[in-house]
């Protein structure tokens, strides 16, 4: 093997400082190429693996700073819009502080044009209720809660109570009990919805429930075409079959009929209700393998892809959304079809 | 090579700034859940709530004494059953009939009908006994047949049962001849019970007992 001089020094100086005493000969005729010889370089792989672990731990600490920076920003608005509150007037001050901060502050900037809560409402209240014992804070969150249901209860109309907690939705009349669903499951995401009444404004479907028109005489015409049709069939298949057959035991007609009407059969099992405050929720029935793959395919997206859609989102008003699963396709029809427009109700975590 | 390794480098790097989101992702995503448990949205003036736990029973007596008292009547148009109640006992279940949802239109499109049973609370105004059925227009046009111009010619007997209760804007629960189609929607907006089931709501409910349908 030739070996060029000035290959013979540079790798002889390496080798000194290296290896120390082994001898510049034993080490040239083991490397060949200038590959193997990075190979043989003592520490190679560690120093990779730390380059590796270095560059892992600044992407966590990027990312943590750039969280850290948001949440930082967040209280920074937060203890601007509450300074009003803290002041001698209470709570005409706080009202007056947060309206001034939904005109003027960042999050107000922020908010859509929907009617949905905003994070300075969230934020205001999340800071008021520090320092407040949680017993306390249940007892005035009833309070608030019973507040709201009086002023229901009070009008000569029915409305709905949902309970997160329990999974329960409830057809209330007078503050009376008229019809309780239970979920089987229930979920939530984006900004809580505030402890107030919320007016349902629409239902969507996919296929929503059409009612059937009545226009007698284009209906009567139509039948009477039928029926003569019908009966004109008939004396050709009789007279065909007298042919064939001399003798054949009449069959009295099944009686069989069919009610024009919508009926609960005719609601679908899966809808979404819309509200006045921007919260959307969504109402499932297991029944069937449709559903369940719809379900899995949601609970997929549910712990995947939501949790990083709102993170991304987290600077922007996130829409309330519930998704309430029934065991029965009826609990879900049942719903749909005491669900008017309009029908106002209370959603809250006891 | 060095593009290779470039491409490894750069797979790593979105490897684990995926990761690194998707971790973000969960503690932002259990941040906000936790809200909906401990947040909620209204002025919080601790001062202006003197003894909440006395406002709450309050409350809860005020919201207690809008109940309906003694005997009322609950109908489910979804299930088709009535319930005769007293205080929060059912003395009664029943089957019966509502309303078809269906749209008539009158030939010409002048005018048009929903029969819906209308959803609501309401009160016994009329208790009658034997009721004549005075047909309304839809009844009319619905069997396309003419309009008559006398009222003679519009009362019928014997369509509406024994009994009939009116809760208002001519809608009423009465009897049926048509027992086979209790439990289903096929009337227009009026509560079809059968006879026998009807004559205990009808002695038990007087003029202002309350109706609640949903």
């Amino acid at each position: 093997m030739k070996i060029e001089p000035e290959r013979k020094d540079e790798n002889s100086q390496r080798g000194r400082g290296l290896r120390g005493g082994v001898s510049i000969e034993a080490l040239t005729k083991t490397m060949s190429t200038r590959r193997n010889e990075k190979e043989m370089r003592p520490g190679g792989r560690g120093r990779r693996l730390q380059a590796i672990f270095s560059v892992f731990l600044a992407v966590i600490f990027s990312f943590s700073s750039i969280n850290i920076n948001s949440l930082l920003a967040q209280n920074r608005s937060a203890r601007q819009e509450i300074l009003p509150a803290t002041g001698k007037n209470g709570k005409k001050a706080g009202t007056a502080g947060a309206a001034a901060a939904q005109k003027t502050g960042p999050a107000a900037v922020r908010a859509s044009s929907q009617a949905t809560p905003s994070r300075a409402e969230h934020q205001a209240s999340a800071a008021s209720i520090r320092g407040i014992p949680e017993a306390t804070l249940k007892i005035l969150k009833e309070n608030k809660f019973l507040e709201e249901e009086f002023k229901l209860a009070r009008s000569p109309r029915y409305y709905f109570v949902l309970n997160l907690k329990e999974k329960t939705l409830e057809l209330r009349a007078r503050g009376m009990v008229l019809k309780s669903w239970k979920a089987s499951e229930l979920r939530y995401s984006g900004k809580p919805v505030p402890l107030q009444v919320t007016t349902l404004t629409h239902k969507t479907a996919l296929n929503p429930p059409e009612r059937k028109v009545l226009n007698p005489a284009e209906q009567q015409a139509e039948e009477a075409r039928k029926a003569e049709e019908q009966a004109r069939r008939a004396i050709a298949k009789k007279e065909k079959e007298n042919s064939q057959k001399p003798e054949q035991p009449q069959v009295a007609p099944v009686d069989t009929f069919e009610v024009e009407a919508l009926e609960i059969t005719d609601m679908p099992g899966s809808y979404e209700l819309n509200f006045d405050d921007g919260l959307r929720i969504f109402i499932r029935s297991k029944s069937g393998f449709k559903e369940k793959f719809r379900q899995a395919r949601e609970t997929l997206l549910w712990n995947t892809w939501y949790p990083v859609k709102h993170f991304l989102n987290r600077k922007s008003e996130l829409r309330p959304q519930l998704i309430l699963y029934f065991d029965n396709l009826r609990d879900a029809q049942g719903i749909y079809w005491s669900f008017i427009d309009g029908l106002e109700g209370i959603i809250w975590f006891p | 090579m060095k593009f290779w390794k470039l491409l490894l480098w750069l797979t790593a790097l979105v490897y684990l700034s995926t990761l690194a989101i998707v971790a973000l992702s969960w503690v932002n995503h259990l941040k906000l859940s936790a809200e909906w448990k401990t947040i909620w949205s209204f002025e919080l003036d601790p001062k202006a709530r003197v003894k909440p736990e006395a406002q709450n029973a309050a409350l809860k007596k005020k919201i207690r004494d809008l109940h309906p008292r003694g005997v009322y009547i609950i109908i489910d148009s979804a299930e088709n059953r009535l319930y005769l109640k007293k205080d929060s006992q059912t003395i009664k279940e029943a089957v019966v009939s509502t309303g078809s949802g269906v749209i008539l239109v009158e030939p010409g499109g002048k005018r048009s009908w929903q029969f819906d049973t209308p959803k609501g609370e309401f009160f016994v105004k009329s208790k009658i006994q034997n009721p004549y059925w005075v047909k309304p227009d839809w009844a009319f046009i619905e069997e396309n047949e003419p309009i008559p111009k006398k009222m003679e010619d519009r009362v019928e007997a014997g369509v509406l049962g024994d009994y009939a209760l009116g809760f208002g804007q001519g809608y009423f629960i009465h009897g049926t001849l048509y027992t086979r189609l209790l439990g289903r929607n096929v009337t227009h907006g009026c509560v079809r019970v059968a006879d026998k089931d009807l004559e205990e709501v009808f002695k038990a409910s007087r003029i202002g007992t309350r109706i609640y349908i949903y």
